[in-house]
């Protein structure tokens, strides 16, 4: 079993010896540039070392050196594909030093945008995911119904993936006029979209066999490994940023927190499934509480927080997203500490490949949605 | 299991199939009749019960209260967190460092998903060699924190053996993360 | 004696059927692209020649123009040699198969003999591939394509036995005349079926992709290929899934006999037999746009615990309906009691609420990990 570290010995080594198997950061079920080191022993996983860190552009360290308003745009390109939701989170730490709130009508569009963003992100996850274990078609049908919420998002805030929309107090501007048209006609199309997809794969025989039972972590790991959002409440544990610490506009919003059973693949397959069509939901009962109003708090354009620190975290496609931003009174930030959901998720990574075949790596590293934008910073 | 209805329009037959979301099975979630201010406000008053003496100062904000204590109280302040029955922090939700040049700080923000409260507890390490004992032992989600802190700002944590890097590449001279770090004048390779 | 009308009508015959065969390697890789296409919500090709039509030959020809590279190091020669040894088995079983009563460049006394002999050979290129291209991913692939191709040769050859047996001959263009009055679809239903699961698993088309699983072993031997040796590989997976459709058409849907009788002309019966294969073809590429890909332990347990029994109780129904001189009907009966059984077990799964039988599944997950089965994949 353990050819390669077994000690010199005067025995001749006949035994059998597990093959390293370099997976990525060249690989095209990594998502990126992931690469993890896998022994394998036949088909059979005896070992994984995940490597991250080639994405690392230090943002966090750029962060220190941007005003506050300019730090947005790098945490768009955190996790780029659920960028407003990143957005929000750093707004929410700077308001919370400044100690300004968002007019009521920018918090509705900012939970309307984060919501949509989070079903395009799970769209992106479902599409991919099916494709990592080997189905081609939901891609095609989960990326035509993302193509509908980015058109929409240009519409909005003028760019298709890196917004720069959401600003410390508000957002930049009001949302034009046909928004609540154009909302709720996405809205419609994404739910048979997502329906559409459900019934072609989520009880698809050869899916069920691929994901059920793979990559099975307990409650108490997953809670120990820090794992948040699907990846938590695959395990059958109900914590959801937005019920434990009601943030912007959740509190007024009725929705359900799906959880799965066993911990497995599936189950957080399936949470994400549902949390698309309770993101749905939520979207259209913030669009009928929508009132009018400022976008934007009254205040200096400049934000020049006074000394102290702040911790806020919102719900993430990916699980719990947080900031610690740190002032010294100045306009540039002293310290700025992501807590990213993807790199959190990772570490359960071990746990989850105990006894799993080579595909079922493949089918694991998928399940748990990692951005390695996020995850590298 | 109730039988929820999931919200939608039409119901086909595959769509009559369709499970309802399963009802919460986590813990109760405390949010009912108190703020989250309140909530931070009983946090803190939870924490410095269990702490007693080992605080050497506490504040905070919101629902996150925090607390200092010295690195040598660090370990049991840590374990007595996560152990506690009013407190139960059951997840290491960040563990990050900030130097101010004179001191490295490291903050441990603690979520309890049992009772839904979040601290942070702060421990300050002298700028030349910080070093901290391990919480690997209490949280799997130490380790690759613990990695990043070391990579970043060199703290070193006593007991973790596997301290190899982990967002910079091996090799790499400096510890980035440090206000002496420059931004732009160094040579990558 | 040699006669050389006889040599020249091989030789002229094997220059039409190469061409023929690249046309319809051309004709599949089109038809795949857009029916899928059409299947995903999405129109294929368009841009190249009327419909798209050209854009298997843009791609041929970009291939053909790249540059080949091979690994360091590589086996060189066997690196070479590989794609030949894939590709030439898939090219030289078509010898054999008729397009209609006489129009076989062989029509081989033993010709059933013949494709499974070459068939078979097919694996020792997959093999060779993975390996000498001094590549993990490839030698996994490999290994993978070994074990999958050795397994699903047992039952597609137990099922061509019973077909043979049923019909006498190992003729193929006997076998189909011998389909007058029924195909053996009708009369072989078993067989017929495992035939085309088998035959799906043989040329390795999703949900058996297992060797060159994209996502996972990057495309399994031919991850090291590129250019001109990437292309015959890319040739041999189109033109074997060509010949099960074929044998399939005409093995058990009655080729150019059934049901339009003896009194076809030779071009409609031609043409009947390519609209069957391209049938077939299409029934394949439709699975592949909608299951995902089998673990290769799963796949395994299909082909020992489901598909080889099977076969061989397909091969007993047929020797036992010879040997006592049963009506041909008996065939059927036989056949259909023996399917209606996983029949059955499917449908009463399929009738529980979904979410139970995604319970059921993980369950049944994780007790076998627990049990730590799986270890015959080592």
């Amino acid at each position: 079993m353990e050819g390669t570290a077994a000690p010199m010995s005067a025995e001749p080594q006949t035994g059998v010896v597990d093959m390293m198997l370099n997976m990525g950061p060249q690989h095209p079920a990594t998502h990126g540039v992931f690469r993890m080191v896998l022994s394998i022993d036949g088909e059979r996983v005896v070992g994984v070392r995940p490597h991250i860190g080639y994405l690392h552009r230090g943002s966090e360290k750029l962060s220190e050196h941007e005003s506050y308003g300019q730090v947005i745009t790098l945490f768009d390109r955190l996790d780029y594909v659920s960028n407003l939701n990143n957005e929000l989170v750093f707004a929410r730490a700077a308001e919370e030093l400044m100690g300004v709130e968002a007019p009521e009508r920018a918090q509705y569009i900012r939970t309307i945008l984060c919501e949509l963003n989070r079903v395009a992100s799970h769209l992106l996850f479902i599409g991919t995911y099916a494709l990592d274990v080997g189905a081609m078609t939901p891609v095609m049908y989960t990326f035509r119904e993302r193509e509908r919420v980015q058109n929409l998002f240009e519409h909005v805030t003028g760019a298709r993936m890196m917004h720069n929309y959401f600003r410390i107090g508000g957002v930049k501007e009001d949302v034009p006029g046909d928004f609540a048209e154009r909302v709720r006609s996405v809205v419609r199309h994404l739910r048979e979209g997502v329906e559409e997809t459900d019934r072609l794969l989520t009880f698809n025989e050869v899916y069920l066999a691929r994901t059920r039972g793979v990559g099975v972590i307990s409650a108490a790991d997953a809670v120990s490994c820090g794992l948040t959002g699907p990846c938590l409440r695959g395990s059958g544990v109900a914590y959801d940023v937005r019920k434990a610490y009601p943030y912007e506009v959740y509190d007024r919003l009725e929705f359900d927190v799906p959880v799965g059973e066993f911990g497995d693949c599936w189950d957080r397959y399936w949470v994400r499934l549902q949390e698309c069509y309770e993101s749905l939901r939520m979207t259209e009962q913030a669009l009928e509480q929508m009132p009018d109003g400022l976008v934007m708090a009254p205040g200096r354009r400049i934000a020049r927080p006074p000394k102290g620190e702040a911790y806020a975290h919102a719900e993430n496609p990916r699980g719990d997203i947080g900031v610690f931003l740190v002032s010294d009174g100045t306009d540039k930030p002293y310290r700025v500490k992501v807590r990213p959901p993807s790199f959190c998720n990772l570490v359960g990574l071990e746990r989850m490949m105990d006894g799993a075949y080579v595909a079922d790596a493949v089918a694991i590293l998928g399940s748990l949605d990692i951005v390695l934008g996020e995850v590298d910073r | 299991m109730s039988e929820q209805e999931r919200p939608s329009g039409e119901e086909s037959a595959a769509q009559a199939e369709q499970p309802a979301p399963r009802p919460h099975r986590g813990p109760p979630i405390e949010t009912a009749d108190e703020t989250l201010s309140e909530r931070g406000e009983a946090t803190a008053k939870r924490l410095a019960a269990a702490l007693g003496a080992d605080a050497v100062a506490a504040g905070g904000r919101g629902e996150t209260p925090w607390a200092r204590v010295e690195p040598s109280a660090l370990e049991r302040t840590l374990r007595r967190c996560r152990d506690d029955d009013a407190l139960r922090f059951d997840m290491l939700h960040c563990l990050l460092a900030v130097d101010y040049v004179e001191r490295i700080e490291l903050d441990y923000v603690l979520a309890s998903v049992a009772h839904n409260r979040k601290a942070i507890i702060k421990v300050d390490l002298p700028p030349d060699a910080p070093s901290a004992p391990t919480a690997t032992h209490l949280w799997q989600a130490a380790a690759w924190y613990e990695r990043e802190a070391h990579d970043l700002f060199g703290v070193v944590f006593d007991g973790n053996d596997d301290l190899a890097p982990l967002l910079l590449f091996e090799g790499f001279e400096g510890r980035p993360g440090l206000k002496s770090f420059p931004l732009h004048e160094y040579e990558e390779y | 004696m040699i006669d050389v009308r006889d040599v020249l009508y091989v030789a002229v015959g094997l220059f039409a059927l190469f061409n023929g065969l690249m046309v319809v390697t051309l004709s599949l890789v089109w038809l795949e692209r857009k029916f899928l296409g059409r299947l995903q919500g999405r129109v294929g090709p368009t841009r190249v020649g009327p419909f798209g039509l050209l854009q298997a030959v843009a791609d041929a020809v970009k291939l053909l123009m790249k540059e080949d590279v091979s690994p360091g190091p590589a086996a060189r020669v066997i690196f070479y040699a590989a794609p030949l040894l894939v590709f030439v088995p898939g090219f030289v079983v078509w010898l054999t198969i008729p397009f209609a009563r006489d129009l076989a460049v062989r029509n081989l006394e033993l010709g059933i003999f013949f494709f499974i002999a070459f068939s078979v050979l097919s694996i020792v290129g997959l093999v060779l591939a993975g390996w000498s291209s001094a590549s993990k991913y490839a030698a996994l692939g490999g290994f993978r394509s070994a074990a999958q191709l050795v397994s699903y040769e047992i039952p597609i050859i137990m099922t061509l036995l019973a077909v043979v047996v049923v019909a006498g001959t190992m003729n193929i263009a006997e076998v189909v005349e011998a389909q007058a009055s029924a195909p053996y679809a009708a009369l072989l239903p078993l067989a017929a079926a495992v035939f085309l699961l088998a035959g799906i698993a043989e040329v390795g088309r999703t949900p058996f992709d297992i060797y060159f699983a994209e996502s996972e072993v990057v495309g399994g031997p031919f991850v090291e290929y590129s250019g001109a040796h990437w292309a015959v590989f890319f040739l041999a997976e189109y033109v074997n899934t060509f010949v099960i459709a074929a044998l399939m058409a005409l093995l058990f849907l009655g080729g150019w006999r059934w049901p339009f009788g003896a009194d076809l002309p030779p071009a409609a019966g031609v043409a009947l037999v390519l609209a069957k294969t391209y049938a077939v073809v299409l029934v394949i590429f439709w699975l592949r746009a909608t299951y995902p890909r089998l673990r290769i332990d799963q796949l395994m347990s299909l082909g020992w615990k489901a598909l080889i029994p099977l076969s061989f109780a397909a091969v007993l129904i047929a020797a036992a309906q010879q040997f006592y001189g049963w009506p041909v009907w008996s065939l059927t009966v036989l056949s259909v009691a023996i399917l209606a059984v996983p029949a059955v077990l499917q449908v009463r799964l399929q009738r529980q609420p979904a979410m139970e039988r995604a319970r059921r599944y993980a369950r049944r997950a994780i007790a076998e990990r627990a049990r730590g089965t799986g270890e015959a994949v080592r």
